[in-house]
Formats: structure tokens, sequence, C-alpha cells
């Protein structure tokens, strides 16, 4: 065999041992359709407020909250530890790697569900797992832990350690004044007794 | 820019058949000057005195290979965005049978029949002619062989897939196959006379 084509051989084969070498990389594997289907339907992907909020105060390290909403909204208020991801963003590279980040659980939010829906979506397409997304958003959190609610003295124990935990949650995130830890119950009106004066005895006369 | 530049949108598929003319061109361009609009030149291949056939598309299919992983793993290509031909194995055996019977009795395969037929070969534009009855008579005949043509369906599957293992380790080894046969070929165009065309 010609000199020249025993060199074009022994590069072909360079070539091609080349690409065996080659590190290989990690590519973002798409989730089956029935896969995603059953995802979808199985509603354990939402975690409540009360939860969160109690992974939140504990300093849980598994934790890992995203933010979908606009950098400014952000900035003006954000969930403690939470880190805020653009959803135009949702599928770059970095943000894939941070979602694909062993032994967290991250949990998204926004101010509704609705944004938190279309990127779980979007990422579970991308075979990510332990995502979840906050019931309700922010509005929910804010309504449940921050504004305080009326409470009724029918309350059962379960619903009253509840209202005691909000109670504690809410202090923790505002500092605000404290609150009893019992219910303070309406009190009925007093009867006031009106005590009249016996009459006083006639004086005898004289100064 | 990531390739393929058509089912990626980056090119309107409008340019879909100036592409395909314009490769088609490229690839008359290759067989014309790799000789192969001769019958002779490309019956050699059964009869052991040239096997330039073999070499070129063998060359050609491991370079096209090669080119893929290395252009998909500098992110220049999607390789998930490949069409596929789907594999029916039964039609493709039984094709292929009937391919190589009409290529080492006429001397030409479809492709290379045009290219003769384009610089005026009398052989290459019969072989062209009849490749179009052919091609009539199956149409028109189809429904006989129609499960037999849809037969032995196996899905878009590749063949590092039937293997157990990466496409950069099966390309690696079609390589060495492919060099191995080119020093194989050598070696018998040497045993076998020359034959003068």
């Amino acid at each position: 065999m010609e000199r020249k084509y025993t060199i074009l051989a022994v590069l072909m084969i360079v070539l091609a041992l080349g690409l065996v070498v080659l590190p290989k990389k990690k590519e973002m594997k798409e989730a089956d359709p029935k896969t995603l289907l059953s995802a979808i339907t199985e509603k354990s992907r939402f975690l409540s407020v009360d939860l969160v909020t109690h992974r939140i105060i504990e300093n849980d390290p598994t934790l890992l909250l995203i933010d979908l909403r606009p950098a400014d909204q952000f900035k003006a208020f954000a969930l403690p530890g939470s880190i805020n991801i653009q959803p135009d963003s949702l599928l770059s590279v970095t943000t894939l790697e941070l979602l694909n980040q062993p032994g967290k659980d991250k949990i998204l939010y926004a101010n509704s569900d609705l944004t938190a829906e279309k990127a779980w979506l979007l990422a579970t397409r991308y075979s990510v797992d332990r995502l979840y997304i906050l019931k309700g958003g922010l509005n929910e959190w804010y309504n449940t832990i921050i504004k305080p609610g009326e409470i009724s003295t029918a309350a059962s124990s379960t619903e009253l350690d509840l209202i005691s935990f909000r109670n504690a949650a809410r202090q923790h995130f505002t500092g605000a004044g404290q609150t009893t830890n019992e219910p303070v119950a309406k009190k009925a009106p007093e009867k006031v007794k009106v005590v009249r004066k016996p009459p006083e005895a006639a004086s005898g006369g004289g100064c | 820019m990531i390739g393929p530049i058509i089912s990626s949108g980056i090119v309107s598929p409008a340019w879909d058949n100036i592409f395909a003319v314009l490769l088609g061109m490229g690839f008359g361009f290759a067989l014309e000057s790799s000789g192969f609009s001769s019958s002779r030149k490309i019956i050699g291949t059964f009869f052991g005195y040239d096997f330039v056939v073999v070499k070129v598309f063998f060359t050609a299919a491991i370079v096209a290979s090669m080119g893929l992983l290395y252009l998909s793993y500098f992110g220049l290509v999607d390789y998930s965005l490949l069409y596929i031909q789907p594999t029916f194995l039964t039609s493709a055996i039984v094709g292929g049978i009937i391919m190589g019977i009409g290529f080492s009795m006429g001397g030409f395969c479809p492709g290379t029949s045009l290219c003769a037929a384009a610089v005026g070969r009398i052989d290459g534009l019969v072989f062209f002619g009849g490749m179009f009855i052919g091609v009539f008579l199956f149409s028109e005949s189809f429904s006989l062989f129609e499960n037999m043509f849809y037969s032995g369906s196996q899905g878009a599957k590749m063949i590092n897939e039937a293997f157990g293992i990466s496409p950069e380790l099966f390309t690696f080894f079609l390589v060495l196959a492919a060099v191995g046969m080119f020093f194989g070929a050598a070696w018998v165009q040497k045993k076998v006379k020359k034959v003068e065309y």
C-alpha cells in the first residue's frame, strides 16, 4: 500500500481513538412521556406553606428555595435563603446543573402557582428530580403566615397547634409583638350591680 | 449555529431542495472523479482487480461518522435531531440481495448509473432506464409485497445499540475494520490478474 494511504489510515485510527478517549459530556436526558404524565397527575409535587415554613425556620440544609419572580420583586422581598432564577433561563446549562444538585429538595415559587407550575413541568421534562412547588405561592404564604388570621373558639387541638406554629413563624419572620399562646375568648359583658346607698339618717338638728 | 440547520430552524425548509441539488452535484462530482462512471471499474470489486468502490464508500462512511460525532461533541450538531431511517429487517435483507444481484450484473448502482448517464455512457443510460422500469413495476405491484416490505420493523435503531456499546466505540471498531479491509483489499489486488479497461 502506498505510503500516503498508510499515513491517512493511521490518522483515521488516531481520530477514532480520540472519540473514545475524550471525556464524556453529561447529557440531560428527557423524561419519558408516560413518566411525565404520571408526575403531572400526582399532587405530591405541592408542598404546603406550613411545611416549607417549618423547614425554613429549622434551617434545613436540604432545602433550596427558588424564586421565579422578576429581580426587582425578589430584591424587595424573598423567602429567606432563596435564590432568584428567571423563567427564561430555566433551561440554561448553569441552571440545570443547579437543579440537578444531589441531596437537595428544590422548591419553586412565584407570587402564585402558575409560573412555578410551568417551570416545574419544563424542569421535570429534563428529568430533574426532587422538584416541588410551594402551594399557593408567595401570596398564600403571606396570607397564611404573615397575616394574622381569625381564631375560632371551636378550633380543634390540631388547628390550635397550627395556629400556634403560624404565630411563632410570624414572629420569626417579622419580629412582631408577642402574642398569647391561648386564644382569647370573647367575654360576655359584665352585669353591673347597682348598689344603692341606704338613705342617710336625719340629723337631730343643730350644727 | 447548531445543526442540523433546517430541523433546528436556522435555515428555512424552502432551502431543502436547493441543498439536495448542491449535495447531489457534489456527490456526482466525487463519483466521477473516482472513476465510478466506468462499470468495469465498479465491477472490479466482485472480481478482485479493483476495490475502489469499497475504499471510497467505506472512507466516506467513517469520515462522516467521525465528523458527526466530533461536531456533536463540540456542540455544533444536535445528534438527537438527526433523522434515522427506520429498520425493516426483512425488506432490507431481500432488497440488499436484489441490489447485489443487479449491481454485479449491471456494473452500476443507482447513483453511479446516473453518473455514467451524465457523461453519455450507453451502459449507464440503459441501466438508468432499466432502474425506472423496475421502480415503476415495483410501485404498481406494491400491494403484493406490502406485508413483506413492512415486516421486521425495529424502529429507528442504531447499530451500536444492537451491540450494546457507545457510538464512539463502535466508530473506532468500524475504522479499524475499514483500515484492515483496505490493507486486505490491496493484498488481494496484488494477487489477482490485472484487467485493462
